[in-house]
């Protein structure tokens, strides 16, 4: 849903001022120059904010807001007053006939997006909507943590992407943070004193720059009521210590809707080679599955006709990783498309032990596989059994 | 009604520096340097620049009335207001020269506006409730602005940036 912000001032410059505070935001902004107008701008096109200066030529703000207030179809719009009219008894006055807030000129515009998000549901308008990020595009992460060492430990963990991971010990370091960079993610620790990240979780969901950030809760295993807190109040995920990295990782990738891809799958002279790392945890083999079948139509729509499915570095074979593989094997088959399976020792030899797995074949390396589909007949889709 | 004589020297200079200052720190990053007042001897009309100088001024005047009466005039030279709307509209000096004069207008008009809000602001939380009025703007050059006589005049001086800014301030004596 698009927003309506009506902004009603006599000043060309506030009216320009507001438009520019709110450009890089999902909503549209109306104007009107007097009460007059601002009344039948917001009679047409029913806005879900004004914005309300109060010194203006024909109707002033006073008597605008007076008329909204006994309007049924109007009253429930919600009005912040911006004005330079900043005198307490003036602004009690005005308060008691009905508005949400009340911002004085000179104004930052911050403070207004600031207010107007506490109204309305702001959402930023995103700078590349038709690019998703990816795993190798930078990103800032908060770490909110009194204790260095699992900051240490997160930054160490985590050093291999290109990711900058800020570690703060207190609140008032992480609003400050926030205020200045605000985070592509951040990981609270619950256990920060007088319940400290509840506190800043909730400034950081009024923060229309933080609203939608994903925040992560750091909690020790056993401490479940904590855990359980920070499901209510809508913590984004809950990570317990100690801290497993690449699940971690995974998470964090999925939070941020990282395109993950690149990790497994990449595209080598005319043929997919999908790779599966050392560690597949249930997390990995859920996010390769999930980009199998777009990834494999994507290679046929290419034109490349052959992949290579390179397990060689997988230490241990697991019924997740079977499944997967079984997956893809019956997904080639599908779309048309030749296939090769590239193994280390161990693998082989805990394949050979089981009864659906026992007459896979395996190529020492991609080089090998690629070059006996090479061999292969284009069109003849195989199980590489040897 | 409390005569105008009661708001002194000191509280008006008080109320138009922190006015001054708000306003061109929030809109324009800019921290405006008091210089110092300009003797104005029994309320006498005395130019605001001492020369008569042939520089052009965009000169933004806002009014407040009720328990005190008063007019501000905020006098800068034009280059400095082109600089300012520039600066507060995000424009260039090109976009600008193609807006027109009124875009120049209408933001000096809305920067006095702010800063004699601040200044009234303080004048109705000090026990002399009073309202602004709408802005108007003035151009020119070599022209002084005569009050009528049962007004006081103060006048002080900012600058910014090697840039001369004057508020001048015209108060009715109480009824």
């Amino acid at each position: 849903m698009r927003y309506k912000i009506l902004t009603v001032d006599d000043s060309k410059t506030v009216r320009i001022i507001v438009r520019k505070a709110f450009k890089t935001y999902d909503c549209d902004i109306l104007e009107a120059g007097n009460g007059v107008e601002g009344l039948a701008v917001a009679a047409k096109d029913t806005p879900d904010l004004i914005l309300l200066d109060i010194t203006m030529p024909v109707m002033d703000g006073v008597e605008m807001l007076t008329k909204i207030k006994a309007d049924p179809a109007l009253k429930g719009i919600p009005v912040i007053m911006l004005t330079a009219e900043g005198g307490r008894d003036n602004v009690l006055k005005i308060a008691k006939i009905g508005v949400r807030d009340y911002l004085v000129k000179p104004f930052k515009e911050e403070a207004l997006i600031e207010k107007a998000g506490r109204v309305i549901d702001l959402k930023p308008l995103s700078e590349q909507p038709a690019k998703a990020k990816s795993i190798y595009d930078s990103a800032d992460i908060l770490v909110v943590e009194d204790k260095p060492v699992i900051i240490q430990q997160i930054q160490e963990g985590l050093k291999h992407t290109p990711w900058k991971i800020h570690g703060v010990s207190t609140q008032g370091e992480a609003l400050d943070f926030c205020t200045k960079t605000p985070p592509d993610l951040m990981l609270m620790s619950l256990s920060l004193p007088e319940e400290g990240a509840f506190t800043l979780f909730r400034l950081m969901r009024t923060n229309v720059k933080t609203k939608y950030t994903p925040i992560f809760a750091l909690v020790v295993k056993t401490e479940t009521g904590q855990q359980q807190q920070a499901q209510t109040v809508g913590f984004s995920a809950i990570i317990t210590k100690p801290i497993d990295i690449s699940e971690l990782e995974s998470k964090m990738c999925k939070a941020m809707n990282l395109d993950t891809s690149q990790r497994y799958f990449s595209h080598e002279a005319g043929f997919l080679i999908m790779k599966l790392p050392e560690n597949c945890s249930p997390s990995v083999v859920a996010e390769v599955s999930n980009y199998l079948k777009p990834k494999v139509s994507e290679a046929v729509d290419a034109g490349h006709a052959r992949m290579v499915i390179d397990i060689h570095e997988l230490k241990t074979l697991h019924m997740g990783v079977i499944k997967l593989l079984f997956q893809t094997m019956q997904t080639c088959r599908e779309l048309t498309l030749q296939f090769a399976l590239v193994g280390n020792a161990q693998i082989i030899t805990e394949c050979k032990g089981f009864e659906d797995t026992r007459n896979w074949v395996f190529y020492g390396s991609v080089d090998e596989a690629k070059a006996n589909l090479g061999k292969a007949a284009p069109a003849a889709p195989q199980l590489a059994t040897a | 009604m409390p005569a105008a004589a009661e708001i002194n020297e000191p509280l008006i200079r008080e109320y138009i520096t922190r006015a001054v200052s708000d306003v061109f720190k929030t809109m324009l990053g800019r921290v405006p340097a008091f210089v110092g007042t300009t003797p104005q001897p029994n309320g006498s009309a005395a130019p605001v620049t001492p020369n008569h100088s042939q520089q052009l001024y965009v000169v933004g005047t806002v009014g407040f009335i009720g328990e005190v009466n008063g007019l501000i005039y905020l006098y800068l030279e034009e280059p400095f207001a082109r600089l300012c709307t520039c600066q507060l509209l995000g424009m260039t000096e090109p976009e600008l020269e193609e807006a027109g004069d009124e875009v120049i207008n209408d933001a000096i008009g809305e920067l006095t506006n702010m800063t004699v809000g601040g200044f009234k602001n303080g004048l109705c939380d000090a026990g002399y409730p009073c309202k602004l009025t709408i802005p108007s703007i003035l151009r020119g050059s070599n022209f002084s602005i005569e009050p009528i006589s049962s007004a006081t005049r103060h006048t002080f001086n900012f600058e910014s940036g090697g840039h001369k800014l004057v508020a001048d301030i015209l108060l009715k004596a109480g009824d």
